[in-house]
């Protein structure tokens, strides 16, 4: 391989280190959960409890018997009925940067969104997306319900 | 050496058969099969009704009313906006839209110009705070300092900070645990009242607190 290439990714490889590195900030918090509810990271399922973290890019899984709700740091909230699954794709709240963003991925199950300020500071930063459809959010409240055929 | 050559051709027979199967599972990917039904409900709280665009590639449909509803099945647009009666909402819905947090309880302080000093009015709100903090059994909150647009936008992120800071400051000595306060500066980029630059407006020096 080209010596300038090598060169090139190590240090790609250093500066995605140094990116995963860094402390990555809380999103919000779950709030509500009972029965068997789980947060999906990359490094496995951790049970979910109130008062817990919640970042960018977790999911939420619930049990026949789970339900969850989070509030997230502008003020939007989420919640799960049982046996739902939805996954927290992007979520952004920097509006003194100009920065806002808020991607919702719901996999299966019925969930309700409740909008916050992201929603009501750039409405066409929030989608709610399904494997059918996406949703686009002008303020309040959206539930929604993914079955299989 | 000659055992080493006859793996590699191996490898490469191998290779070769499996490659034809890994395209054609990549060219395969199945149509998801499934629905998804939304509904668009008022505010619990405000009762305000938003709105909601649901799209995909085939079609929009717009719910602008409590109780509107469409649904949407893989490949097609989504279907005719229906009204929900309250009782199949509550049937098709209700397991996730109670399991919904309480909403956030919103306050405002005000301050002095160009200071960190809260206004009269608003030192007197910060025992309501209080009360809204021990109402709530996993409280969390979130204080975000605002400024006016007199002088620079890098001044008043700044400034910004400095009211937020003094804010939370006040809380936990009154008492909450400062492991739960997130502290935020939007400086002049979030005015309450919308002013040109360089203009002095009390209701834009601000911290705003919400209890969650």
């Amino acid at each position: 391989m080209n010596p300038r290439i090598w060169f090139g990714a190590c240090v790609l490889m250093l500066a995605a280190t140094a990116v995963s590195a860094q402390e990555p900030a809380a999103i919000g918090r779950v709030k509500i959960a009972s029965g068997s509810v789980f947060i999906v990271r990359a490094s496995g399922l951790v049970p979910a409890q109130a008062g817990q973290a919640v970042f960018e890019a977790d999911g939420l899984r619930t049990g026949p018997d789970g339900r969850i709700g989070i509030t997230l740091q502008d003020d939007t909230r989420v919640s799960l009925g049982p046996s739902s699954e939805v996954r927290l794709d992007r979520f952004v709240y920097a509006p003194g940067d100009g920065q806002l963003g808020f991607v919702l991925r719901m996999i299966r199950g019925v969930a309700a969104y409740v909008s916050g300020r992201i929603a009501k500071l750039s409405p066409d930063a929030v989608r709610l997306e399904t494997p059918q459809a996406i949703v686009g959010v002008r303020g309040t409240t959206v539930a929604l319900r993914v079955t299989p055929e | 050496m000659k055992g080493a050559r006859s793996i590699a051709i191996l490898i490469a027979i191998v290779a070769a058969g499996l490659l034809p199967a890994c395209a054609s599972r990549r060219v395969q990917t199945p149509e998801r099969p499934g629905q998804t039904q939304a509904v668009l409900l008022p505010d619990s709280d405000s009762k305000a009704v938003g709105r909601a665009i649901v799209s995909n590639d085939p079609g929009s449909a717009t719910l602008a009313a409590p109780r509107e509803s469409t649904v949407v099945s893989a490949g097609n647009p989504p279907g005719p906006v229906t009204v929900l009666s309250e009782s199949e909402v509550e049937r098709l819905f209700g397991e996730a839209v109670k399991s919904l947090p309480p909403g956030p309880q919103r306050f405002t302080l005000f301050f002095r110009f160009e200071s960190d000093e809260l206004t009269a009015e608003s030192r007197a709100l910060v025992s309501e705070i209080l009360v809204a903090v021990r109402e709530r059994p996993v409280p969390d909150l979130i204080i975000i300092g605002h400024t006016d647009t007199t002088g620079t936008s890098a001044a008043n992120v700044e400034l910004g900070r400095t009211r937020a800071l003094m804010v939370r400051g006040l809380l936990v000595e009154a008492g909450v645990n400062a492991a739960v306060i997130e502290v935020a500066s939007h400086g002049e980029s979030d005015l309450q009242v919308q002013t040109a630059d360089e203009t002095l407006e009390p209701r834009n020096r601000r911290v705003e607190i919400s209890v969650r």
